[in-house]
């Protein structure tokens, strides 16, 4: 049944409305999604709702606070292309007839040797994936919890969220951002445990994942955390159910789930997480193609603004001498080649 | 005050399909490589960059050409069925590649296999998804996936 429909059930009833089935399904690679339990005007209507219901939250200590350390990687989800496509086709009626047409012409950008819609991504400049893609990019992540906030970091773009616990929106800048500004507070639920709700508002337009449809700079979202074992994978994991509030790209608001891996294998194989050096290792960037349509290109050593990751990037230092000893970035390569790029 | 999200319920439904991501790992699109063609070359290790956001390996050719491929993120390389490192490949080690090059015919391309020391190294991202007949392939001789192909060699697509 999709979503929107269901949506409109809710409505007509105004039942409270969550999911039994989310909690059966635990053993499952990735739990089903909640339902909304209302349908609300807004999605501070529904963290307000959710406050109200779990009567004001936990207050934690250092003690208390639930620990989430460790890495983590992305696991299953719903989110991605699925609310939107079927059998390779745009699904009528999910977005607005705006975005709707946005979407198509993004993937009718795409070239026929690749995947429609994805010759050319924004991060590619670098740029930060912000959310929601901040929820599905498959490389690193770090969980921290205080008592006042959480850091919850992405290794990609060192994209960090900051979950401000307990306290109000804030938003001196005068702007939106990558991942928004995000407040929240804890909660013990009967089924799940330990929660974290979540509130993010302030948040730039940007894209569900590579070749998706965009969001607009009125997406906001309500999110649900929560710690699970996966008994059919044998492993913790994270999960957060995530109510995507969008009034310029969505005619209804979607209700999607994203899980996270505990990645002990990563910390044995001796992994750390280290700065995210784009702009000093990255050698992609934005061209166009021969119908002058946004792709990708790749630099090579000797091209104009190649960077070599473990040399030393023209850029890097310009105020030194070219042949000053010890400056690439590994000593491997101090002498082992009379080489450069 | 312990509550339950189950209890908030009146409805149950299962709204949206199970599923695991199976988007490529990395941060841009491949629309540079030419993914159709898998090749073999090889050559002296230059540099092996485990760097985010992708790795990179420089090799110089028999000619003294050096031709640029790039992989899958350090964090994916670790936990490879042959995991890699940093130190994996050194300045001066022989390599054995099997590469999807570029569509423009630069000297580069994106990671498919890495052999060393009759090790198989996979650094691969959605850049290049070389097909598991390749040890069959290498064994065979053949330089690239065409040359198979025109030699009679079949692909299990479901591989």
């Amino acid at each position: 049944m999709l979503l929107r429909k269901y949506l409109k059930t809710a409505t007509a009833g105004l039942s409270l409305v969550a999911s039994a089935a989310v909690f059966a399904q635990f053993g499952a690679p990735t739990p089903d999604a909640m339902p909304f339990p209302m349908a609300f005007e807004t999605s501070r209507d529904h963290y307000d709702h959710l406050l109200d219901y779990y009567e004001g939250g936990v207050q934690h200590d250092y003690m208390s606070v639930p620990k989430w350390e460790g890495l983590w990687s992305t696991g299953g989800n719903t989110g991605g292309n699925r609310p939107f496509m079927t059998d390779g086709e745009v699904i009528e009626g999910v977005l607005t007839p705006e975005y709707e047409a946005a979407f198509h012409y993004r993937r009718n950008l795409g070239g026929e040797s690749n995947s429609l819609g994805v010759d050319y991504d924004r991060l590619t400049t670098c740029e930060p994936a912000g959310m929601p893609r901040w929820l599905l990019e498959p490389y690193v992540r770090e969980f921290l919890n205080t008592p006042t906030y959480s850091l919850w970091h992405n290794d990609l773009g060192n994209d960090t969220r900051r979950i401000y616990i307990n306290q109000e929106h804030i938003n001196i800048d005068g702007t939106h951002f990558a991942s928004g500004d995000s407040i929240g507070f804890w909660a013990v639920d009967d089924d799940l445990g330990d929660v974290l709700i979540v509130h993010t508002e302030d948040i730039y337009p940007a894209d569900f994942f590579r070749g998706t449809p965009p969001t607009s700079n009125q997406a906001e979202s309500v999110e649900i955390w929560y710690e699970y074992w996966d008994a059919e994978n044998n492993e913790k994991k994270l999960g957060v159910n995530v109510y995507w509030y969008d009034d310029l790209a969505l005619l209804e608001p979607l209700s999607l789930v994203y899980t996270f891996r505990y990645r002990e294998d990563m910390e044995n194989a001796g992994l750390r997480m280290r700065y995210w050096e784009c702009a000093q290792n990255n050698n992609t960037y934005l061209t166009r193609d021969e119908n002058g349509n946004p792709s990708t290109q790749y630099r090579l050593p000797g091209e104009p603004g190649y960077v070599d990751p473990r040399g030393t990037p023209a850029t890097r230092n310009p105020d030194l001498p070219p042949d000053l000893a010890g400056q690439e970035k590994s000593p491997t390569f101090d002498d082992a080649f009379d080489f450069a790029f | 005050m312990r509550l339950s999200l189950k209890k908030l319920s009146a409805v149950a439904l299962a709204v949206l399909t199970l599923g695991v991501v199976d988007f490529a790992v990395a941060h841009h699109s491949f629309a540079m490589f030419d993914r159709a063609r898998e090749e073999v070359t090889g050559g002296e290790v230059v540099r092996w960059a485990f760097n985010s956001p992708h790795v990179a390996l420089y090799i110089r050719d028999e000619a003294g050409e050096i031709f640029a491929y790039e992989g899958a993120a350090p964090a994916s390389l670790v936990t490879r069925d042959e995991p890699m490192n940093g130190f994996t490949f050194q300045p001066g080690d022989t390599v054995e590649l099997v590469v999807c090059p570029l569509h423009d015919g630069r000297n580069g391309g994106a990671l498919g296999i890495i052999i060393k020391d009759d090790v198989w190294y996979r650094p691969n991202d959605g850049g290049c998804g070389p097909n598991e007949a390749w040890e069959d392939w290498m064994s065979k001789g053949y330089m690239s996936k065409q040359e198979a192909l025109d030699a009679g060699e079949m692909i299990d697509e479901d591989m």
